[in-house]
């Protein structure tokens, strides 16, 4: 390939109009000859220089707190520059029940924080879609659980009716809504694999360090609309195990979590 | 001479050398700064929805695409690299490209088809034009813009603000694949010397 050729490569790819197969043939022609790298970062500038062409428009205001709360239990990429500043704002449960009686008795640096690193890598794979203002009435086609029903026509009729979707690798999906002034907190799925009779999922509200058994729910054909028991609080992660048949012996999470939507 | 002027509130030395504030931030958000990383969504967050909105029109999806755009650059900014490019740019082309990503996978070629039609590649720039809230850096854009042959603005307004690949363009201006590319590359090479831009 000549400069002149790749010259038009470069400037498609700048514009992001480049075919698969004329996208491979950039990258490769690069590769070759890296002192063609001017060229692709001078198309760059002046690409992005067209996006201030474009008049400036005002996210919501609570897309911004939705994203500086996803952020701060999403890992960056760089191993590297994993600085212990950033794990040590992030707080999340611990595995022992007792945690709860003496919170700082089970205190130690080294504690291996399994769950919560866990945790870490599942919010790090999936997209949150967060909605504020809903103004569309939620129809779910399953209305197996009539009280998680209700519930969740409450929130959603609420001012501060909130919602966050994340998918799974699966292509499962779920999505939490909430409300702080109704104080509670609704978990829709769908696609969600069914479970053995020995097993059941599991609802946690994460506060602080403490992960707060929320209730069991079972999935018809992978769909759930599951009603979290207990008050829910503005800042909590909803949380979904796997456990055995009748939810966590000890009060605690004892799998990894398969789900985790941050509320803020 | 040190011109300086406004940036989205912030003062850039024009030239671009001294100072490159969304890079020093980018460099802090990849060693983990939440702080560094909310005021660099404060900072370009309106004008990447502005420029995601303007490619894939729907709003709702916008909103999405944003939160995308801003979660990959602090998952990875470690990967933004000084020395060979401005913060900005890098922040734009992450959103460029995933807006494209969305029209692409979210609508199909005729739903794009018609809306080409409703904002032609005249409406472009004139409504652009029109705009007062612009940085200087746009106004200069929009000058430059107006300046280039109408088939190769065309070609480049297409790719950038609808979000149409090359095969695309051909097939819908009717001419060849190879036209198009060419068009485009001496329209960005043209558009590049006529706002001065420097690499």
């Amino acid at each position: 390939m000549n400069e002149n050729e790749f010259a038009e490569l470069a400037a498609g790819h700048a514009l992001h109009a480049l075919s698969d197969a004329d996208e491979r043939r950039y990258a490769d022609a690069l590769a070759v000859h890296p002192e063609w790298a001017p060229t692709v970062q001078e198309d760059a500038e002046t690409a992005a220089a067209m996006g201030d062409a474009v008049v400036p428009v005002m996210p919501p205001a609570g897309l911004r707190d939705a994203l500086l709360a996803q952020i701060a239990v999403t890992p960056q990429s760089d191993a590297a520059t994993d600085s212990a500043p950033r794990r040590s704002t992030q707080p999340w449960p611990r595995q022992s029940p007792e945690a709860e009686i003496a919170p700082q008795e089970h205190e130690s640096a080294t504690r291996p924080q399994r769950w919560s690193r866990r945790v870490f890598a599942l919010a790090a794979s999936v997209v949150l879609i967060v909605g504020l203002g809903i103004t569309a009435a939620v129809v779910i086609p399953q209305l197996a659980q009539p009280a998680s029903v209700v519930a969740l026509e409450k929130i959603e009729s609420a001012a501060d009716a909130q919602q966050a979707t994340v998918e799974l690798d699966s292509g499962a999906e779920a999505t939490a809504h909430w409300s702080a002034s109704v104080g509670s907190a609704v978990l829709v799925t769908d696609g969600l694999e069914a479970l053995d009779e020995d097993r059941t999922y599991q609802l946690w509200l994460v506060r602080g360090e403490q992960a707060l058994p929320a209730g069991l729910f079972d999935t018809d054909a992978g769909a759930a609309t599951a009603l979290l028991d207990g008050a829910m609080h503005e800042g909590d992660v909803i949380a979904v195990t796997i456990e055995q048949a009748g939810g966590s012996p000890t009060g605690a999470p004892t799998t990894d979590p398969i789900i985790a939507i941050p509320t803020a | 001479m040190l011109v300086e002027m406004v940036i989205d509130g912030a003062e850039v030395p024009e030239d671009g050398s001294a100072g490159d504030l969304v890079a020093d931030l980018l460099v802090s958000v990849a060693r983990g700064d939440q702080r560094a990383f909310a005021e660099l969504y404060d900072l370009l967050s309106s004008r990447v929805l502005g420029l995601i909105l303007r490619v894939l029109v729907n709003r709702a999806q916008s909103e999405e695409v944003l939160q995308e755009v801003f979660l990959e650059i602090w998952q990875s900014a470690a990967r933004f690299a000084p020395n060979k490019g401005q913060g900005r740019t890098w922040v734009l082309t992450i959103a460029h490209r995933r807006a494209v990503d969305r029209v692409r996978a979210s609508q199909s070629s005729s739903d794009r088809d018609v809306r080409a039609g409703i904002r032609d590649v005249g409406v472009a720039h004139d409504s652009v034009a029109e705009q007062v809230e612009l940085s200087i850096e746009g106004e200069r854009v929009v000058v430059a813009l107006k300046t280039l042959p109408e088939p190769q603005r065309e070609a480049i307004v297409l790719s950038y603000y609808g979000g149409y690949s090359q095969s695309e363009i051909s097939a819908l201006i009717g001419v060849p694949l190879g036209t198009v590319k060419t068009r485009m590359r001496d329209g960005l090479s043209r558009l590049r010397d006529e706002m001065g831009v420097n690499a």
